[in-house]
């Protein structure tokens, strides 16, 4: 008796510790070691690159119609594992891989078929979409697997590209990642006003759901550098580019908006022509919509507080309010300039309205917007839209006077 | 109390809770699958930003019937509803009406055991078989409620505060991409689309029907009205929470495109220079602990039915019941079947405790059921 119960007791405590193995919890894991992570991701118009025509000659391939490359910025562990090491080599600390397709997801799998080290795709931090494809295409259809996705985050940062998307991703400094550059560079909104507020994938898809038109900030690459220069205009109805506003117009925008955290304005003194500029502390802007009947229009309000930065005039002190007074009003009608130069863009030449104009609208007169809502790029077109700018200098650094 | 037959199952009398710990339990069985999709479904609803608004008058809704419920349980001390009911129905209907409940409990069981497989697969253990995270589960839970009612309080009352501390620290975080244009207007489109939303809204704090079994386990039963206010009180803040943070964030029209909006919310922004730069495994775990204790609630609930309607040993049942919440959890043969399921629990919950403990109240009012007072 005693010796069987033994028996049970010995095989009981057998099975527990058998229990005890799974806990590890490594049923579907896969090593670190043998992952790239994908760090960026570029789509670009369709153009096969030298190795896959190669591969495609020599039997590969599938049936696909090349209308997409999609370039992927990898850190593979080689990579990694030597940019740790001391001794700084020369070598790129990134690798951008390309395949051509026409489903986004299907290339990202042909990369397996390349690679030893898979793409695993939670460190995704930005992609960048060419203007040619995004002409072409429409938004939602080429981020629907990326929202999909249960490893790609939706807080990936969406870009536009005039130029070929791949090149944003190419750099000559050693040891930089373009893909960190780039979302590092999102952090300077408080230093201009040429900076959108960043587009993480989740609302570039809530915006696109909305139906309204909206901007996407542009990058551009020369020579393997790159800058932040202006925005795409998407228009909601088809979730295409449509045109494009430079650096100067979103300065302007940035005022209708009143979203810059920071930034300048440059403007010259109308009696002798010397350079003055404004910098900008804090700005507020507030738009009034006014609708009487099947009128609408909109009153604009912008405020801002600053001071002076930088004057190259000969004359005049600074420790004199009415000198002030006079830099203050070159810069306002600077801004007031930055301003009808962006509703002039998008009123006459794209007409659409990408600076929150319906949705104050909507916030304000929500029947009336009910009514607009499905036209609203082309009655914004024609709508009349007043504004005042208000400027305050409230001090000049440290230096007053000249001589 | 009567003697006898009733002897096997009556509830031990050291096997009682706090007022806290009721509220506490009421708590935890509301917040469960809903904190994901609540945004969608009640967006879905409303379609104006004034979703908030719904939510807080669900939980008012929700809250009147809780007190109805308390009311009802109040007139028989020490019993829990399977043991009450037949006094007022007579014994074969209260036979039923119980059997429906158990089923209840079973079918809200196997949803939330499903929606944490559907969840914990997507992001979490991708490639581990939904049975290997199901199993595990529901062994805990039967290992939790083996100890009895006293048990499951003592390890709720550990999860509640974790749980509150780590989801406002997460939704907080969020602001990094709230924007307060996309709950605005206020009632632009009026009342209607608001009230449109409660029925919706009222669903996703099922969970104060719990008082009809545990307010025989009370040890201050005539505080069991307060109980069930905190209890529904408390998560009608973490909801307006997280309702107000996700359609901040995602936007109406953003938010009906979601499956699961919240965990969206949480993807959706890193930040740097924490030690963390990302949130999704604190509301998950916050979330999975949530979700274990609603199971644990309803396994519980369910043993405890069968084991007083059939006057027998409650842990034969917890084990046999395991095997049917399982069954019941693989039900659904995709993610949209897991999604009707949890409507029509949310019907049955309709009829099951808004309409039915109100007649039986009205009824044992007119019968003038004779029950001995004891407080």
């Amino acid at each position: 008796m005693k010796q069987t119960f033994n028996h049970f007791q010995f095989l009981l405590v057998l099975f527990s510790v058998f229990l005890l193995l799974p806990l590890a919890g490594c049923w579907s894991s896969h090593e670190i070691e043998e992952q790239s992570f994908g760090v960026g991701v570029a789509y670009d118009k369709g153009k096969e690159s030298i190795a896959e025509k190669e591969f495609d000659e020599q039997g590969g391939g599938y049936t696909k119609k090349n209308l997409i490359t999609s370039t992927y910025q990898l850190i593979t562990p080689q990579v990694a594992s030597s940019t740790t090491k001391q001794g700084g080599s020369q070598q790129k600390s990134y690798v951008n891989i390309s395949e051509t397709g026409d489903s986004p997801f299907q290339m990202l799998r042909e990369l397996s078929l390349r690679s030893d080290t898979p793409l695993t795709s939670p460190h995704m931090k930005v992609m960048v979409i060419s203007e040619a494809l995004a002409r072409a295409y429409s938004l939602e259809q080429l981020v629907d697997q990326t929202l999909r996705d249960n490893d790609f985050r939706p807080s990936c940062l969406v870009f536009i590209s005039k130029g070929r998307a791949s090149d944003t991703l190419e750099s000559k400094t050693a040891g930089e990642i373009p893909a960190f550059h780039l979302y590092g560079m999102i952090d300077n909104t408080y230093r201009t006003t040429r900076i959108l507020p960043p587009m993480p994938l989740i609302k570039l898809a809530s915006k696109i759901q909305t139906g309204s038109s909206f901007l996407m900030q542009n990058v551009l690459s020369a020579n393997g550098e790159i800058k932040f220069a202006g925005a795409g205009i998407i228009k909601g109805k088809t979730s295409k580019m449509i045109g494009f506003l430079n650096e100067e117009e979103l300065d302007g925008l940035a005022w209708i908006t009143g979203k810059g955290k920071g930034g300048l304005v440059k403007s010259f003194d109308k009696k002798t022509g010397q350079l003055i500029v404004y910098e900008i502390e804090s700005m507020k802007s507030h738009i009034q919509p006014h609708v009487k009947g099947d009128n609408i229009s909109f009153d604009v309000h912008i405020e801002s507080v600053g001071r002076l930065s930088e004057s190259w005039m000969t004359s005049g002190s600074a420790f004199n309010n009415q000198f002030l007074q006079n830099a203050q009003k070159t810069s306002e009608k600077k801004v007031k300039y930055l301003v009808t130069n962006v509703l002039e863009k998008m009123q006459t030449k794209y007409k659409v309205d990408v600076a929150g104009f319906g949705n104050q609208l909507r916030i304000k007169q929500p029947r009336t917007w009910m009514r607009v809502k499905e036209n609203w790029d082309q009655t914004f077109s024609e709508v009349p839209i007043n504004y005042d700018v208000k400027l305050t200098i409230k001090d000049y650094g440290a230096s007053g006077s000249k001589k | 109390m009567i003697k006898g037959s009733e002897s096997v199952v009556m509830i031990n009398s050291n096997d009682r809770i706090t007022t806290p710990q009721t509220a506490i339990i009421v708590i935890n069985f509301i917040l469960g699958t809903g904190i994901l999709t609540l945004p969608r479904t009640a967006a879905e609803q409303v379609k104006t930003p004034d979703v908030w608004l719904t939510v807080i008058l669900g939980g008012i809704v929700t809250m009147i019937a809780g007190i109805i419920m308390v009311k009802l349980s109040r007139k028989f001390p020490g019993k829990t509803f399977y043991q009450y009911s037949k006094e007022i129905t007579g014994k074969w209907l209260s036979k039923l009406i119980s059997l429906l409940m158990i089923g209840y409990f079973l079918l809200l069981g196997g949803f939330h055991a499903r929606s944490l497989a559907e969840v914990t697969g997507y992001l979490l253990l991708e490639g581990t078989p939904t049975w290997a995270i199901i199993m595990p589960f529901m062994w805990i839970s039967l290992y939790l409620i083996r100890g009895g009612i006293n048990s499951i309080a003592r390890l709720f009352e550990i999860i509640f505060p974790i749980t509150v501390i780590l989801f406002l620290l997460v939704a907080f975080m969020s602001m990094k991409i709230f924007e307060i244009d996309n709950l605005r207007p206020v009632l632009g489109s009026g009342v209607l689309p608001v009230l449109k939303g409660v029925k919706t809204t009222a669903l996703a704090f099922t969970g104060p029907e719990i008082m009809l079994i545990i307010l025989a386990f009370m040890k201050e039963p005539h505080k069991a009205g307060k109980a069930v206010l905190v209890g529904i009180t408390i998560p009608i803040f973490i909801y307006v929470i997280t309702v107000v943070m996700v359609i901040g964030a995602l936007s109406i029209d953003g938010v009906v495109i979601r499956t699961w909006p919240t965990l969206d919310l949480i993807r959706s922004f890193e930040l740097t220079g924490l030690i963390f730069e990302r949130f999704d495994s604190l509301l998950l775990v916050v979330w999975i602990m949530q979700m274990f204790a609603s199971f644990t609630i309803n396994h519980y609930a369910a043993s405890l039915g069968l084991s007083q309607l059939f006057q027998k040993n409650i842990h034969p049942f917890m084990y046999g019941l395991l095997p049917v919440i399982y069954l019941i959890s693989m039900i659904p043969k995709n993610i949209n079947d897991v999604f009707k399921l949890g409507d029509v629990i949310g019907n049955i919950a309709l009829v099951l405790f808004g309409f039915l403990p109100l007649l039986l109240l009205i009824i044992s009012k007119v019968k003038g059921v004779k029950y001995e007072t004891n407080l």
